[in-house]
């Protein structure tokens, strides 16, 4: 096993078994070892964040585990994006998240920022009771292609349906895409009031997000094809 | 038999000496036609005592739904302990908590004496309400006092729920201290609310679902401490759970039942049919009530489906015909109606069937 291979394993462990300040220095000691931080990030935090979802889904681990885990995982990322910022090449994908207006419980919010963030997105957290003009207004402002909503609660359900609709109205539903989640939010809310996407989970968040990504750029793909058909036919 | 004896005979070990099977909610149960038709809005009816009496009827008077309850929201306890909320003037809206306020017990209001802390916030208004309801209601519809249990209340409107879920593996007395502080005071609440003439106290602990923790932390926090309270007051009670009891080859359902409530109420979340079977073999013959989705099953389903629903939880072997949560605020009444008449008309079924079992 190499060095660097042998560092991602407890920094694996480290994020897996929740430990912030085991996290913090191991990868400082993967920094000092001159590894490339980008590795750092792809074969330690996201794989273990990987790790971390499944044990959610099998119920073996539960919110405070996930927690933790987080918390861990934002200790050693600390220390990489810095670094990262620096030698990045490759535009990153950016999603806006927040809490919708009327709920402040950022839990499933904070966890799904953790996996979106070790799996190389780059997160504009708004935090929590967000209007939703202050989503839209964002939205446009950044470029994101995809806002990320979550709330706890049944009755803010009706928060992310103006978000919904405030989108519509400036012409930037489809442009814009939309995934929803959250403890009282379901698959049937979802086709309701028109989101995009539905994260079950924190890992089925990422996954949809990613998908979400790909439909956007096969769709300015198609459109850049069309422009450049009817330029050559003129 | 009226709703009244109908339930309080189900809850005190008779369901089957009952007529058919009561037909109630467990939660909140409140409706924006309520509001309109008995004129009495959010947000004044959560600080106005005549205003929170007549919406808290609204629901039976217009339904035949058989319970009036208070109050109407899961802050109640939070904003006696500081939590300041947010009422949305103007709005109809629910309450909610503009801010987490705390890391540890220490930095919560707490009176020393739990007398005391009845006299705070709205927790007088429940009581005047349901005073007011025993007077018109009394021995013909069960009057019920809710009251949100430490676990939750405190770890959803107190302290954020992010660090208070840390502590459990992290700071674990964080979590005892909270409850053992608490508790008598929370119990107080419930004593009070018996006094003023409630015939039954639900007891909701809605964080510590499988959603949320392990059966592990369940039984290292919450039974334990839930135990207490709920011996602290007197029965009838019920204990009530959103979201997953049973999960994979982990279930909670046994943990609840041992609590020490004369019954539990179960969401969607929960199978009734695996709930029943679980119940059963842990200790033959207690309550369970559930557990139609109040959004998706009774909001937003038509009526004939509605009373589909309800004819099969009652074959899922339901004692109580409830909603899982909360009516929806936008739900029809006549959808409400529909939930009623079903239970009416196959809660009865489901009582010979009863005596059926019991002959053989």
């Amino acid at each position: 096993m190499g060095k660097s291979e042998e560092i991602f394993k407890k920094l694996r462990q480290a994020v897996i078994s929740g430990e912030t300040e085991e996290c913090a220095k191991v990868t400082q000691a993967a920094i000092d070892a001159g590894i490339d931080p980008m590795k750092v990030l792809t074969e330690g935090m996201s794989k273990a964040m990987e790790v971390v979802g499944e044990k959610f889904e099998n119920k073996e681990y539960f919110l405070p585990e996930m927690l933790l885990s987080a918390e861990a995982m934002y200790a050693g990322l600390e220390l990489l994006l810095p670094l990262l910022k620096a030698d990045e090449t490759e535009v990153k994908e950016k999603i806006v998240l927040g809490v919708v207006e009327g709920d402040i419980h950022d839990i499933g919010k904070n966890i799904v920022k953790a996996m979106l963030t070790s799996a190389g997105y780059e997160v504009i957290d708004l935090g929590v009771d967000v209007p939703a003009s202050e989503f839209v207004k964002k939205a446009s402002e950044e470029e994101v292609g995809v806002i990320a909503m979550s709330t706890m609660m049944t009755p803010t359900l009706m928060s992310i349906k103006d978000v919904e609709e405030q989108l519509a109205k400036k012409g930037l539903k489809g442009k814009v895409k939309t995934i929803i989640g959250g403890g009282t939010v379901t698959e049937q809310w979802r086709s309701r009031i028109g989101s995009d996407a539905f994260g079950k989970d924190a890992t089925d968040a990422v996954d949809k997000v990613k998908l979400l990504i790909e439909e956007i750029k096969t769709a300015v793909k198609l459109m850049e094809k069309k422009r450049k058909e009817r330029t050559r036919k003129k | 038999m009226n709703p009244y004896e109908r339930l309080m005979t189900v809850l005190s070990g008779g369901k089957r000496d009952v007529d058919r099977l009561p037909v109630w909610c467990s939660t909140r149960t409140v409706t924006l036609d309520a509001m309109k038709i008995f004129g009495a809005y959010w947000p004044q009816a959560h600080r106005d005592p005549e205003k929170m009496a007549k919406l808290a009827a609204g629901v039976y008077e217009l339904t035949g739904n058989e319970n009036v309850s208070v109050p109407f929201d899961m802050t109640m306890e939070a904003e006696a302990l500081g939590a300041p909320c947010e009422y949305f003037e103007g709005k109809i809206k629910w309450i909610s908590v503009k801010q987490f306020i705390a890391t540890d017990i220490y930095e919560m209001q707490i009176p020393e004496a739990p007398s005391e802390f009845v006299e705070r916030g709205r927790i007088p208004v429940s009581i005047k309400a349901i005073k007011q309801l025993k007077k018109k209601y009394g021995g013909r519809v069960p009057v019920v006092g809710i009251v949100n249990c430490p676990f939750t209340s405190v770890g959803s409107y107190v302290i954020s729920p992010v660090e208070f879920h840390k502590y459990m593996i992290k700071e674990p007395e964080r979590i005892h201290r909270i409850y053992k502080t608490l508790n008598p005071h929370y119990a107080a609440v419930a004593n009070a609310f018996k006094e003023a003439g409630a015939d039954v106290i639900v007891f909701t602990e809605e964080g510590a679902s499988l959603n949320n923790i392990s059966p592990r932390h369940f039984g290292e926090f919450v039974k334990p401490h839930l135990t207490q309270l709920i011996g602290m007051t007197e029965p009838p009670r019920v204990l009530h759970i959103c979201g997953s009891l049973i999960s994979k080859s982990l279930e909670i359902i046994t943990s609840m039942i041992d609590c020490g409530a004369e019954a539990i109420t179960i969401d969607e979340r929960t199978s009734m049919s695996e709930a029943r079977k679980i119940t059963d073999e842990h200790r033959p013959d207690y309550v369970i009530g559930g557990n139609l989705d109040p959004y998706n099953g009774i909001h937003g389903s038509s009526p004939d489906v509605i009373r589909d629903r309800v004819k099969r939880v009652i074959e899922q072997g339901t004692d109580m015909v409830c909603p899982g949560c909360d009516y929806w605020l936008e739900t029809p009444t006549e959808h409400i109606r529909a939930f009623v008449d079903a239970a009416v008309k196959y809660g009865q079924t489901a009582k010979e069937k009863n005596e059926d079992k019991s002959i053989t």
